[in-house]
Parts: structure tokens; C-alpha cells; sequence
């Protein structure tokens, strides 16, 4: 018999403060949107529960955007054009609604107005190039977009967009998201995902990254937007000299740094080899760390309790909201991943560092680890929050209740509910397959940038290891869990893009001229 | 606010903006997921883009690049602009900061706000401008504590006039104030180790052992005040990282709080482990964890007493964790064997 539900407030201490007046007001809030039957102390009442994902009507909201587009006030969003056509598009695929050939067609004409002639896309049809714009146009292009003439892949112009990128990198490391404009990682993040899909990967491009996100991270575990690089970087760069972090940690640059950390984990591996053979000790050869320890205590901290129903917090002491379902709640595969898959049981255990993983440790031990666990988080109640709290009744999801829904949002609850349902992880099968099918010569004759010959290898085994990592990760089927029932399944989201493993792997298949070997569902049997 | 008004003519009807040549924005034939654009906005994005075409700086671009902002603050397009147009002109960048202070107050959650005010002053290169972008982004902060863009640029403001003694003078005192208002502003618990351990060391400061004490004694205090916020407990913990203390320097203190009615001789007024406040709801999650990874931290038969605290946050303090404590477990028994 399941325990009783704990839906015990915050504790205030008696010493209220405007962040507790606040949080009670969200969780009376919220304990109204949980079902009477789950709210009773009476545990046999948890049967039936009316937990249902609204396809319909989401879809619907969906179309109406997509079709009749947005009213007035959403003027706000101009610069996010490429942005509105990816959360849709994306949340399309969550739900796995197929567009016909015609739609498809009228979504890359509208997206293929938004890249610039000097590179790269912008939020909307002139307007100046942006990685973040950048980031949604490819990400929806790879949704609906294919090879050949008029299947947008082909007019994507990623010299161009290489130089672009190459334009707006600075000294520490980091990237402006525009010309004039700020740092921060959300752009970092966005440069690497589609460096990673569209094969412009590169040394250059990526000296000093590792150093910069390392940069980011807080005392609290979390990443905040940037790092200040003047101090260190006035006179040539003085690893000895401080970077302070600005901002606190904070959800959404969490999942960034993340992610981008792993894109970097080849380059990282490569890049410090020598110090690993004991070649040179000197300080350009001290790989970056991160604090793997303290960032799945933060993580796991930003999952609400059972007054605020599993949701998501963004920051220590703020409010949960339904996006934070995704960027924090898609963060513990990233771990996973960094820590050397699902299928590693010795993890490391002083997680002081995690420069190495991805590595593939050998995959003998798979029982012992899913013996114990499946994911550090609650993946149950994760998915009670976007059911009761997160789902506008009109359709459409939310951050939270009262709220209206939006396209954001929409999109980043059904990541959530993605993240909470599937296991996706890097399967080491799958990625030995895919080396054993590698070319490197038809991925070298696709890439825009050319290497001298002596840089050749590294450039060449950069490209592939990055291309393996990128596409070995796979939804462990037998670890599925829907919250009321299979009838609330939504698609698995490859954790580092937030696009389909099929998606991912199509639109990489093509930019680096890969044969993919066929791949069958991974099922794991709980017991060993 | 001039484009909302509407007696005010549309840029097509201006004859001094008769030599520019509007661009519509194409975006497709029966184009998908369009907005509905006010004429107003519509009209000015269009000459916006005919000046882009022409690559014309001038001061008319200030006015219409103006006019878009304040229709669409996030019109990075039309800041990068104006920016570029106001270095180009040579304009009073002291006036632009002005000019664009109610417009920050109203805006305060637009990236481009905050950026266009660190390009402003990377400029100016004047520790006045500074001083005052202190105090502003001190009102906006008394309006919305926790806004995250005030506080990155904040910290940048600081950062980047580093030099600046006077300005990082009254900074601990001013963060500790807005803790004095709440003391579970998170934001505001950040800034303070940026001020204090991220940044280099201050004007009187200089003796880190005595900044850790005090640093430790004013966590502990605010925890004394209310336990169950993370916020103070994370800073205490940042603060024993940063200054490589063992977790078991705190071990008196914190057994204050592990309990649900600690035992406190009265008479004794012990500074160094401040009691709980009367309305305390005790024992507090944070304050288990933390006895726990004292623990763990010491090692040897002391793991079973950290195992004995994660069962009880597994299932009763702390359920919602319950996969993480139990990972916990795991890793602590892994670590002793190995």
C-alpha cells in the first residue's frame, strides 16, 4: 500500500518574509489542482486517478498558433520568430503529430527567410543573425526539413554560419549571442547544438569553452549566465586570477552549461590527452573541472515537494514552473551521461570531477545499476505537475495555474513529461555500431573547414567522436513510466538537443555523410 | 510612447523620411505562425529595415529605433543599432542612460535593457556613471528583489570597476540590509559571495580567516532565524568549500537543529551556536543532510550513522528525494568498501 501523500507546507519558522508569502500563496494554489481522491489520507483512494495528457486540445492550440498565428500583444515576440516555429513544430513531435508535405514546406520558406546573407539566422526576416535564433532555425529545420533542393537542409549555409560563429567568439572563451550583444550560455549552448548537428566542429572554435563554463558554475552547484573575464584575461590569460560567476544559479543556464559540457567532453578528451600520457603538466594542460557532486545536490533540490506536486523550481526559494520541467528535469540524463551512462554501476565515487566521462567505461556491470535505481529524481511526480498544474483546461500548457498558456511553455512542459517518462542514455552497443560504420573520409569531404596537415587527425577524430556521442544515446524502453497509463505516452527527446533520437539522427546522417547502421529498440529487463 | 499615440503619423506619411525606402518583412508566400503587427509597428520595423539597407547613422535613427523599442522591447535588432548609431554620432551617452531609466523600470525583464546599459558604460569609462548605476539598479532590486538580470549586472558593474574602492565600499552592508528584509532573497545571498569570495579580496579583508569566521557566524545567525531555508544553508556551505573547512567544524552547531526540541541550558549564551528561534519547525531537512555528510565525511563505522539520517529522509523528512537519498546510500556504502 503506497504511504500516505506528504502535502505538509513549507515550513516558515513563524518568521514569514516575502518569499514565504509568496511560496504559501502557490501551494494553496496548487493543492487545489490536486484531485480530491489523491488529497485524502486514505491511500486506497490513489485508484483511477483522472491523470490525463489533453492531446487533443494541445494539439489544437498547436494548429491554431501554427495556422492563424499570434494576436497583437504577442508584438513582444517578433525577435523570436524562429523560436515560435521550433517550440510548435517541437511540441508536434512530443506529441507525435506528423505534418503533411505542403505545411512542412511553408515552414521551411518562412524559416530559410530568417538566415542572413553574412551567416547564421535571425529572430525574423531581417533581423540581425543570433545564435539563439540560430539554435530554433536548424532545431526546426531538422523537424522539417530533409536533403536535396527545396528540403532546406541544402540552404543552410554553414560556412557562412561558421564564421558567423567564429565573428562573435571572445577571448575567454565565450560568445557574444549577437554582434553588440551579451554572453551568456544559453548562446554557448545554442552555437554547440548546431555546430554539433551541421559538422562545423573545429578546435579553433572550441579553445578556451571548456575553461569559460567551468567559469559558470556556482557555490550553490547550479550555473549562472556568465563568468566576468577582464581580470583574468587583461594580459594574456592567468588561469590563477579569479572569473567571478554573475547571477545565481539558475535552471535555465544549468541545463545550458550542462549540455554544453557534454558537447565538449570529445574536444576535452582530445584536447588534454597529453597530460594523460604525461607528456606536459603545464597549466594549458590542466583540464577544467566541474563539481558534479554539488550540482546533482542542486538539481535534485529544485524539485518541489508534494504541496507544489513535483514541479520544478528554477532558483533556490523561487516558485516552480512547468518550463523547469524540462531544463532541470532534462538535466538528470545529462548526469547520467556524464557519469558514464546508465549502464555503468561503478560510478565514480568521489564525483569531485568529471573531465573523462563519456569515455565509455565497459558495460559489464548494467544489472547491478538498474538493480538499484532509475533516475535520481521523481519521475512520478514530475508528471502529476504538468497533468494537474501544468495543462491550460482550453489546451495548451503553462507555467503554472492561473496562468495562460504559451508556445514556450507548451513545449517545455511536454520535454518534461518526456524527460519524466523515458530513459534516454548512451547505450555503448550503440555507439560501437556506429564506429564500426564511421567513415571518416565522406564526414571530412562534408565539413566546412578544412585543416593544415598536421591537424589534420585530430580534426578528423573530433568530428567522430563527437558524432558518437551525440548519437549514442537511446530510450531504454524498459524503463518507461506513464503517469495514467501508456494512453499519456509522449515521444522521447534526445536529451542534448531537445529534438527526436529520429530527428537528431537523420539531419546529422545527412551533414556528415553517414550510413547509419539500423537500430533496435534497447529493452532492458529490470531484473538481471 | 510617441508611436502609440494617435494623432502621431505613421513613418510612410513623414516627408522627412520621404528619401527612405520602407522594406516589408518577407517571410514566405501564406506565410505560417505570423503576428498580428499594430499598423504602427509595422510601419516603423519597415523603415527600421530601409535604414539597415541604407546603413544610414543619424539622429532620426535614435527616434525610430526608439519608437520600435518601446513597441517591442526585445527588438535586439533595433538596440544593436542604436547603439552602434550612438557611437557613430558621437551622442551624450549620459544622456541615453538617463533618457532610458523609466524605460528600464518598466522593461526590467528584457535582456537588452541591462546589455545596452553595459555597453553605455563600458563606454563612458566614468566611475560617476557607475556610482550611479549602483543606486539604480538598487531601486529596481527595492522593486523586484529577485530580478536576474539586475543582479548579473550588478555584479558586472562591480566587477568591471574593480578598482574602484569607493564603489565596493558600502556593498556588504547594502546586501545585508535586503537579507535584513528577507532573508530567503537567494539573489541577494549570491551577491553577498560575490562580494565576498568571488571577487578578490577587499579593502579590509584582508585577513581570510577572520572574513571566514564572520562569514560563518552571520550564516549561522540567519539560520538561528529561520532553519528552514536553503538559501543560508547553501552559503554556509559554499563558504566551508571555499575555505576548505571540514564539514565537522559545524558539528555542535548543527546538532542544534537535527532535533525536534533541542536540549539548551539557558543560562549559557553560546555565540559560536546560535539556537533556533522560538517558531522553528525542527529538525529542518538541511540541517540532517548536512550532520549526514558530516558522517560520511569522517568515514569509517561513522557511514552508518549518515545511512540512519538518509533512510529518515528518504521516507520521512524529505520523501520527494526519496531516489536521491537512497543514491546516497549507495555511494556512501560504495565509498567505505572500496
Amino acid at each position: 500500500m503506497a504511504p500516505a501523500r506528504d502535502l505538509r507546507p513549507t515550513p516558515t519558522d513563524g518568521y514569514p518574509t516575502a518569499t514565504s508569502f509568496l511560496q504559501q500563496d502557490i501551494e494553496d494554489t496548487l493543492l487545489a489542482h490536486l484531485p480530491q481522491c489523491l488529497a485524502s489520507p486514505d491511500p486506497t483512494a490513489t485508484q483511477n486517478v483522472p491523470a490525463v495528457l489533453q492531446r487533443n486540445n494541445h494539439m489544437q492550440y498547436l494548429l491554431r498558433n501554427l495556422r492563424q498565428g499570434f494576436p497583437q500583444r504577442y508584438t513582444g515576440q517578433d525577435a523570436s520568430q524562429a523560436w515560435l516555429m521550433y517550440w510548435i513544430l517541437q511540441a508536434f513531435s512530443c506529441l507525435g503529430v506528423g505534418m503533411d508535405g505542403e505545411t512542412k514546406r511553408r515552414a521551411r520558406e518562412k524559416l530559410l527567410a530568417m538566415q542572413n546573407e553574412s551567416g547564421g539566422f535571425g529572430g525574423g526576416p531581417g533581423q540581425a543573425s543570433h545564435l539563439l535564433a540560430t539554435y530554433a532555425a536548424v532545431s526546426a529545420l531538422a523537424v522539417v526539413g530533409e536533403p536535396g533542393p527545396g528540403g532546406g537542409w541544402d540552404d543552410i549555409d554553414r560556412k557562412k554560419m561558421y564564421d558567423f560563429f567564429m565573428s562573435v567568439k571572445q577571448p575567454d572563451g565565450s560568445f557574444l549571442v549577437c554582434h553588440h550583444g551579451e554572453v551568456d550560455v544559453r548562446g554557448l549552448y545554442c552555437l554547440l547544438a548546431v555546430a554539433t548537428l551541421l559538422n562545423l566542429l573545429t578546435q579553433e572554435l572550441l579553445e578556451g569553452v571548456p575553461e569559460f563554463i567551468a567559469s559558470c558554475q556556482t557555490y550553490e552547484g547550479g550555473f549562472g549566465n556568465a563568468s566576468f573575464p577582464d581580470w583574468a584575461f587583461s594580459n594574456g590569460y592567468d588561469p590563477t586570477t579569479p572569473r567571478p560567476v554573475l547571477g545565481e544559479a539558475h535552471g535555465g543556464y544549468t541545463f545550458c552549461a550542462l549540455a554544453s559540457w557534454l558537447f565538449l567532453q570529445p574536444y576535452i578528451r582530445i584536447r588534454y590527452q597529453s597530460t594523460a600520457a604525461g607528456i606536459s603538466a603545464g597549466v594549458n594542460h590542466v583540464p577544467p573541472t566541474i563539481n558534479v557532486r554539488t550540482l546533482l545536490r542542486w538539481l535534485t533540490n529544485m524539485q518541489g515537494t508534494g504541496i507544489e506536486l513535483g514541479g520544478f523550481k528554477g532558483r533556490t526559494n523561487k516558485l516552480v514552473d512547468g518550463c523547469y520541467s524540462w531544463w532541470v528535469g532534462g538535466c538528470f540524463s545529462l548526469v547520467d551521461g556524464l557519469l558514464g551512462g546508465a549502464s555503468t554501476a561503478t560510478r565514480e565515487p568521489s564525483n569531485e570531477t568529471a573531465t573523462h566521462a563519456g569515455n565509455p567505461p565497459a558495460s559489464t556491470e548494467d544489472s547491478e545499476w538498474h538493480d538499484i535505481d532509475d533516475a535520481i529524481f521523481n519521475r512520478e511526480a514530475l508528471q502529476e505537475y504538468i497533468l494537474f498544474a501544468g495543462q491550460h483546461p482550453a489546451g495548451g500548457l503553462r507555467d503554472k495555474p492561473p496562468k495562460h498558456p504559451d508556445s514556450y511553455h507548451t513545449l517545455y512542459c511536454l520535454a518534461g513529461l518526456s524527460a519524466a517518462q523515458h530513459r534516454v542514455v548512451p547505450d555503448h552497443s550503440r555507439r560501437d555500431d556506429l564506429l564500426r560504420s564511421w567513415n571518416a573520409d565522406t564526414a571530412r569531404g562534408t565539413a566546412v573547414v578544412t585543416a593544415s596537415a598536421g591537424e589534420q587527425e585530430r580534426l578528423d577524430n573530433l568530428r567522430q567522436e563527437s558524432f558518437l556521442d551525440a548519437l549514442c544515446w537511446l530510450e531504454d524502453e524498459g524503463a518507461d513510466k506513464f503517469v495514467g497509463g501508456s494512453a499519456n505516452r509522449v515521444n522521447a527527446t534526445q536529451p542534448l538537443f531537445n529534438l527526436t533520437v529520429t530527428h537528431t539522427e537523420l539531419i546529422m546522417a545527412h551533414f556528415y555523410q553517414q550510413r547509419l547502421p539500423s537500430r533496435l529498440p534497447k529493452t532492458t529487463s529490470k531484473s538481471s | 510612447m510617441s508611436a502609440e499615440s494617435e494623432d502621431v503619423p505613421l513613418y510612410a506619411e513623414r516627408p522627412e523620411w520621404s528619401d527612405v525606402v520602407p522594406v516589408p518583412q518577407y517571410q514566405g508566400v501564406d506565410a505560417l505562425a505570423p503576428i498580428n503587427y499594430s499598423a504602427e509597428y509595422q510601419d516603423a520595423t519597415d523603415y527600421f529595415r530601409g535604414i539597415i539597407r541604407m546603413g544610414e547613422t543619424s539622429p532620426r535613427v535614435l527616434k525610430l529605433t526608439r519608437d520600435i523599442i518601446n513597441m517591442n522591447p526585445a527588438h535586439y535588432s533595433a538596440w544593436q543599432y542604436r547603439y552602434k548609431t550612438l557611437i557613430a554620432i558621437g551622442a551624450d551617452l549620459t544622456e541615453e542612460l538617463r533618457q532610458m531609466d523609466d524605460f528600464a523600470l518598466t522593461n526590467m525583464k528584457t535582456y537588452q535593457v541591462w546589455h545596452h546599459r553595459r555597453l553605455l558604460l563600458t563606454a563612458l569609462r566614468s566611475r560617476d556613471a557607475a556610482a550611479g548605476e549602483l543606486a539604480f539598479t538598487a531601486r529596481v532590486l527595492a522593486a523586484d528583489a529577485k530580478n536576474y538580470h539586475t543582479w548579473s549586472y550588478r555584479q558586472w558593474l562591480l566587477a568591471h570597476f574593480n578598482d574602484e574602492e569607493r564603489l565596493w565600499a558600502g556593498e556588504r552592508a547594502w546586501v545585508e540590509d535586503l537579507l535584513e528584509k528577507d532573508v530567503r532573497n537567494n539573489s541577494a545571498w549570491h551577491h553577498r559571495f560575490f562580494v565576498v569570495w568571488s571577487s578578490g579580496v577587499r579593502e579590509g579583508d584582508e585577513d581570510r580567516e577572520a572574513v571566514g569566521r564572520r562569514e560563518l557566524a552571520f550564516a549561522k545567525e540567519k539560520i538561528a532565524l529561520a532553519p528552514n531555508n536553503p538559501s543560508a544553508w547553501n552559503y554556509l556551505r559554499g563558504v566551508l568549500e571555499h575555505t576548505k573547512t571540514p564539514l565537522s567544524a559545524l558539528t555542535t552547531f548543527v546538532q542544534l537543529y537535527t532535533v525536534s526540541s533541542p536540549s539548551i541550558a539557558p543560562e549559557v549564551m553560546d555565540l559560536d551556536n546560535p539556537v533556533p528561534t522560538e517558531g522553528a519547525q525542527l529538525p529542518c531537512v538541511n540541517a540532517l543532510e548536512f550532520q549526514a555528510d558530516i558522517y560520511e565525511q569522517e568515514g569509517g563505522t561513522q557511514i552508518t550513522k549518515a545511512v540512519e539520517i538518509w533512510k529518515s529522509l528518504a521516507n520521512e523528512y524529505d520523501t520527494m528525494r526519496k531516489k536521491y537519498w537512497e543514491y546516497r546510500i549507495k555511494e556512501g556504502l560504495q565509498t567505505t568498501h572500496t
